[in-house]
Formats: structure tokens, C-alpha cells, sequence
């Protein structure tokens, strides 16, 4: 009977997951390129292999953690500070509340164009700015060193708002008599921050973090159109090198080994970040 | 041992509020306050929600600063001084304990930041612990108590203060009504007749005649009456006064000369001749006594009797003439 109620849901799972995940695993043992005419021939284990050998992938890989590590980094740091502002009253905060959520609102592809027109070389407003004050203009996006930089900027631009709001939301649940009780032991409010709101802070914080690197780690959509994966592929991502492996180079069974490869590394570092969390919760304070 | 833990704060002495207002977004919560406590006495601050009894609290805490008027502990000046720095223990209706931290660590934090040494800490976190029977559940947190053991944490961390006085804000009103009549005894034990004035916020009368030496009864931001049970029972002030102590609540009947008479409910009796006729309208037995609703030419009144007597549907109620109190129909006032 149970098993009958769930079915509705296990099935759309079945559809929507496992079936595309054998689907790839299959694919991933198939040579489908322009040499064979776009047809499936069976090559075994000769994707996967490629895969292991492949320099392009193992930097993407690091390319992406790197973007993922300092960008959600970012945002949580900036996140705390922005909810922790917006959670004390003052007037106008409501206005404030609501104009935060605006680039978080906004379409990525949208914001990344916006970007791509900001950080222009040298006829962007940042550059103008630059060029007024006497400084060189910067090559943002043209430069290997500041391109993955530029890409880390919009994504924590954007989806800072997220995680404010998130935290903000967690701070609204701790209750206000914590604060006074622990005023009227002699508690200072910096010393309350460490003591009563990080702590009670923790689970939002540890939601925020899962939401984030999850995204920031399959992240596309936001390099495709800033940087294209360029320059010299130093911001190409997996989930992008997946893509071009299919649409450009119409190798499509290396790209399922690609993604599949992407996959593995996830769950790998999602079991990680699990078992983080269980040692941190085990020491209880 | 109570009372070694309870004092040791340095000089105690009464608490005295003075001429204290409070208003909030123009409406007057509180309006000239003057009420003082002697060092263990315990005074209940006993109205209905929203009669500012709490403000009186968190103004003595110094949560909020008073509009007017002056806060004096120990005979110093404490209204201008910020909470932590005012020795002033407080348990929250809520018990406002550290969820992330276990019963020992929610003792120990408070002394922590006040700078007592490490070796101290332990020793009088483990004292009150033992004090309260609260040995056993030192490593829980406080989600896995019950809400009589979170109230003896409260209870615990707020000794653990040494203050020089202890303010409890309706720290029965989260507990079934078992548990609190068994606590109000331990709670008398434990702060009453130390070196802090105790002052205790509630609006269950029953509790404030149980726990305090003496109630003062507000009502819209306004002190009633202050004085023992036993003389707000006897004499009340007023009419608010008249019908908040007692239960179930005083009869009051209209004289027709502009004041108003009031028996309470336990001085009627049941009389051969005299008195004034009366219809029995409903019955409630509980036992040692029975509470009966009956009609009269004045309106319905309400009679408490022994549970033993039998009560026939028709008869005639009277009373003796010490117990009638008279109020002012206008102002409401004892005449």
C-alpha cells in the first residue's frame, strides 16, 4: 500500500534521474562522432580512459572547484553582514529589503550580458571610471589571471541576495529574549554574535552552503555567455566543457563520460561535505 | 546553603521605584510607578495582560528605559545603567535558555563572561545543579527537557547571577496546573526570605496570594492597591482590586444610592429568615465545596458553600455585616 502512494513520486524520480543516468552510461560506452557518421558503435572502456588522461578535464575540474570555493565563500561572508544589517530596524529598511533581492530577480544570461558590457575593455563604465582617474584600463575578461575573477564577481553579485535573505531569515527565528537574557548576564552584542547567533545560525548557514555549491559547481549558464569559458579556456567549467564536447565537437559519448566523470566528482564532494557536518554536529559544544 | 548561594552580590538592600512612566508610540503603558521591596521580601505584580506588569519588569532590567522616573536599588541610582551592569537576575516566561548549549554550559556561560575564574565556575555551576536536582540532566540541552526542568535551569542560571534582585516574569504560566502548585512552595523556598527583593510578575491570582508577601495589582498602566493578601482580600481599594482577588469573583449589587455592594461568594450564607430570596439556577459539586449560580431581586450572584450541606431549588441568602463592602458607583472607589 505504501509502496502504491509512493509510486506517483518514485516513478517521476525513475523518469527524470535514473533513467537520463543509464541512458549516459551507456552513451559513455559508445563512440558517436562525426567519424561514424553520428551512429552509436560500441568501444568499451575507450571514453573512460580518455576521460583519466584528460588534461582539459582535470583543469576544468580544479576551474570550477576554484570558482565554486571562492565565489560561495564570498557570498556567505557577504550574505552574513548584508542579513545582519538588514535585520536591525532602521528606516527605509523594507525599501532596502526589497531593492536587495533585485539582482537575484534578474535572468543570469541578462545579468551576464550586463556584465560583459560593464567590465568591457576599454569602453566599459568600471574602465571609464579608470581611465578618468589616470589609471590603465583593465583587460577583464581578455586576461587569464582576471577573467575566472570577473566570473566569481557576477555570480556573488547576483546571488548574494540569496543567501542574505536566507540567513536573514534564520536570524528572524532566533528569538529576542536569548539577547536580553544574555544582556543581563553582563553578554556584550559582538560577544552575543559568537555566542547566540552564529551558533543558532549554523543550520541556515549549512543550507545556504549545500544550495550554493551545488549551483556554483554545475554552474553554466553564467560563464557560457560572460566569458564563453575564455580566455584560453581559464574559465571553462565541466558543466561547459560537457556542452562543447556535444554541440561543437559533436562527440557525443565523450561528453555523457564527461558528465558522468562530473557526476562522481559531485557526489564525491557532496559525501565529503556530509560527513563534515555530522563530526561538526557530534561536537557539541 | 539557599541563602549562601542567593547572597554574597555585595551590599543588598530594597528595590524602589519611583514616580515611573512608560510610554510606547504615545500610548501611556505605565503612569507615576511607586512601589519599594525589602531585601527577601517577594512582591507580586498581579493584572491582566496588557497592564504594563511586564514593562515594570524589563524597566527594573533595564530592557527598556523609563519615560520618567527613577530606578533605585540598594539605595544607588541604577536607572541609566545598561543591564548587564545592574546585578538583576530575571527568568522568562519563556525560560530564555541557549538552545545550542547543554544545562551545564547555559549555567556557566553567564559567570564566564562576567569573569569568574574557570576553578569557581565549575564549583557553583555543580552546587546549584545539585541544589536544584538538576544533576542528571547537566548534558542535556534544553530541548530535551521538560518544561518543569527548564524552569529550575532558569531558576539555576538566575541564582547563579548573585543579584541583587530577582525578577520573574509569569515563570508558571508554560507549566500544567499540577506542576505549578507543586513548584510555588519550591519557588518560595529557593528566593523568597534571602537577601534580594524578589518581584514576581502574574496574573493568576491564586499564585500571587500563594508566593507573595505582598501584591500590587495594576491595571491599565495604573498601581490599584499594594498590600498583603490578607488586606486586599479583606479591603480592597476599588472595584478592579474587589473583583481581581478572590475566586470566584465578589458579587456586587446596586444599592440604587449610587454605590455598590459587594459580598464575596464564600460569605453567603443560607438563612431561615431575613436576607433575600433567591432560585438556585445552576450547581457545580466539587467536593469539599459546591459553587452554586442563584437568582435574586438584585441579579444573579454567585455562592460557594460546604459540599456537604444540601441545598433545596428555593431559599433565602444572607450575610453578616462585617463582610459587606461598599464601593463608589463612579469612581469606583471603597466607601
Amino acid at each position: 500500500m505504501s509502496l502504491l502512494l509512493m509510486a506517483p513520486a518514485l516513478l517521476l524520480l525513475l523518469a527524470v534521474f535514473l533513467w537520463p543516468m543509464l541512458d549516459y552510461a551507456w552513451l559513455s560506452l559508445q563512440a558517436q562522432t562525426v567519424f561514424t557518421g553520428l551512429k552509436p558503435v560500441p568501444v568499451g572502456l575507450a571514453n573512460w580512459e580518455r576521460l583519466l588522461g584528460d588534461g582539459r578535464f582535470w583543469q576544468d575540474a580544479a576551474q570550477t572547484l576554484r570558482f565554486a570555493v571562492v565565489s560561495v565563500g564570498l557570498e556567505l561572508l557577504l550574505g552574513l553582514a548584508i542579513a545582519l544589517l538588514l535585520h536591525q530596524s532602521w528606516r527605509g529598511r523594507g525599501l532596502v529589503r526589497s531593492l536587495s533581492l533585485l539582482p537575484w530577480a534578474l535572468p543570469t544570461t541578462v545579468m551576464a550580458l550586463g556584465w560583459r558590457w560593464i567590465l568591457n575593455d576599454p569602453n566599459g563604465p568600471i574602465n571609464g571610471v579608470m581611465q578618468s582617474l589616470g589609471l590603465p584600463s583593465l583587460p577583464f575578461l581578455a586576461s587569464t589571471q582576471l577573467a575566472w575573477l570577473a566570473v566569481v564577481l557576477a555570480d556573488t553579485w547576483k546571488t548574494t541576495p540569496f543567501v542574505a535573505l536566507l540567513l536573514l531569515a534564520g536570524l528572524q527565528m532566533i528569538p529576542t529574549d536569548l539577547y536580553e537574557a544574555f544582556a543581563l548576564e553582563g553578554g556584550r552584542p559582538w560577544q552575543g554574535l559568537r555566542r547566540i547567533t552564529l551558533p543558532l545560525l549554523r543550520p541556515y548557514v549549512l543550507i545556504a552552503l549545500i544550495f550554493r555549491l551545488a549551483q556554483a559547481l554545475g554552474v553554466f549558464d553564467l560563464v557560457a555567455v560572460l566569458t564563453g569559458g575564455g580566455p584560453a579556456s581559464s574559465t571553462e567549467t565541466l558543466a561547459l566543457y560537457a556542452y562543447l564536447n556535444a554541440m561543437r565537437f559533436l562527440d557525443f559519448g565523450y561528453s555523457a563520460t564527461v558528465m558522468l566523470g562530473m557526476f562522481v566528482l559531485l557526489l564525491a564532494s557532496a559525501l565529503l561535505l556530509v560527513l563534515a557536518q555530522q563530526r561538526w554536529r557530534g561536537a557539541r559544544p | 546553603m539557599i541563602n549562601t548561594i542567593a547572597s554574597g552580590a555585595g551590599p543588598t538592600g530594597d528595590l524602589r521605584l519611583e514616580a515611573l512612566n512608560r510610554r510606547i508610540a504615545g500610548r501611556q503603558i505605565l503612569a507615576g510607578i511607586d512601589l519599594a521591596v525589602a531585601p527577601g521580601e517577594c512582591l507580586a505584580l498581579l493584572g491582566p495582560s496588557g497592564c504594563g506588569k511586564t514593562t515594570i519588569l524589563r524597566l527594573i532590567a533595564g530592557l527598556e528605559r523609563p519615560d520618567g522616573g527613577r530606578i533605585l536599588l540598594a539605595g544607588r541610582d541604577i536607572t541609566a545603567l545598561s543591564p548587564g551592569r545592574r546585578q538583576v537576575a530575571m527568568v522568562f516566561q519563556s525560560y530564555a535558555l541557549y538552545p545550542h548549549l547543554s544545562v551545564e554550559r547555559n549555567l556557566l556561560l553567564g559567570m564566564e563572561l562576567r569573569g569568574v575564574p574557570r576553578q569557581r565556575r565549575q564549583q557553583e555551576a555543580d552546587r546549584v545543579l545539585s541544589m536544584l536536582q538538576l544533576e542528571s540532566f547537566r548534558s542535556r540541552r534544553p530541548s530535551e527537557l521538560s518544561g518543569g526542568q527548564r524552569q529550575r535551569v532558569a531558576l539555576a542560571r538566575a541564582l547563579l547571577r548573585r543579584p541583587q534582585v530577582f525578577l520573574l516574569d509569569e515563570p508558571m504560566s508554560n507549566l500544567d496546573a499540577q506542576l505549578r502548585e507543586e513548584l510555588r512552595p519550591q519557588l518560595r523556598a529557593i528566593l523568597c526570605g534571602g537577601e534580594a527583593p524578589v518581584v514576581y510578575v502574574t496574573h493568576d491570582q491564586k499564585e500571587a496570594m500563594g508566593i507573595a508577601d505582598r501584591i500590587a495589582v495594576l491595571q491599565n498602566g495604573r498601581l490599584q492597591q499594594c498590600g498583603t493578601p490578607q488586606e486586599l482580600y479583606a479591603s480592597p481599594a476599588n472595584l478592579v482590586v474587589a473583583s481581581f482577588i478572590g475566586r470566584p469573583q465578589i458579587n456586587l449589587l446596586d444599592r440604587g444610592d449610587g454605590s455598590l455592594l459587594g459580598i464575596r461568594p464564600e460569605h453567603l450564607q443560607a438563612v431561615e429568615e431575613g436576607g433575600v430570596a433567591v432560585r438556585v439556577l445552576s450547581r457545580e459539586w466539587h467536593g469539599a465545596s459546591q459553587q452554586l449560580t442563584v437568582a435574586s431581586p438584585h441579579g444573579d450572584l454567585r455562592w460557594i458553600t460546604s459540599g456537604a450541606e444540601p441545598i433545596n431549588d428555593q431559599l433565602r441568602l444572607g450575610w453578616q455585616l462585617q463582610h459587606e463592602h461598599r464601593f463608589d458607583l463612579d469612581t469606583g472607589l471603597r466607601c
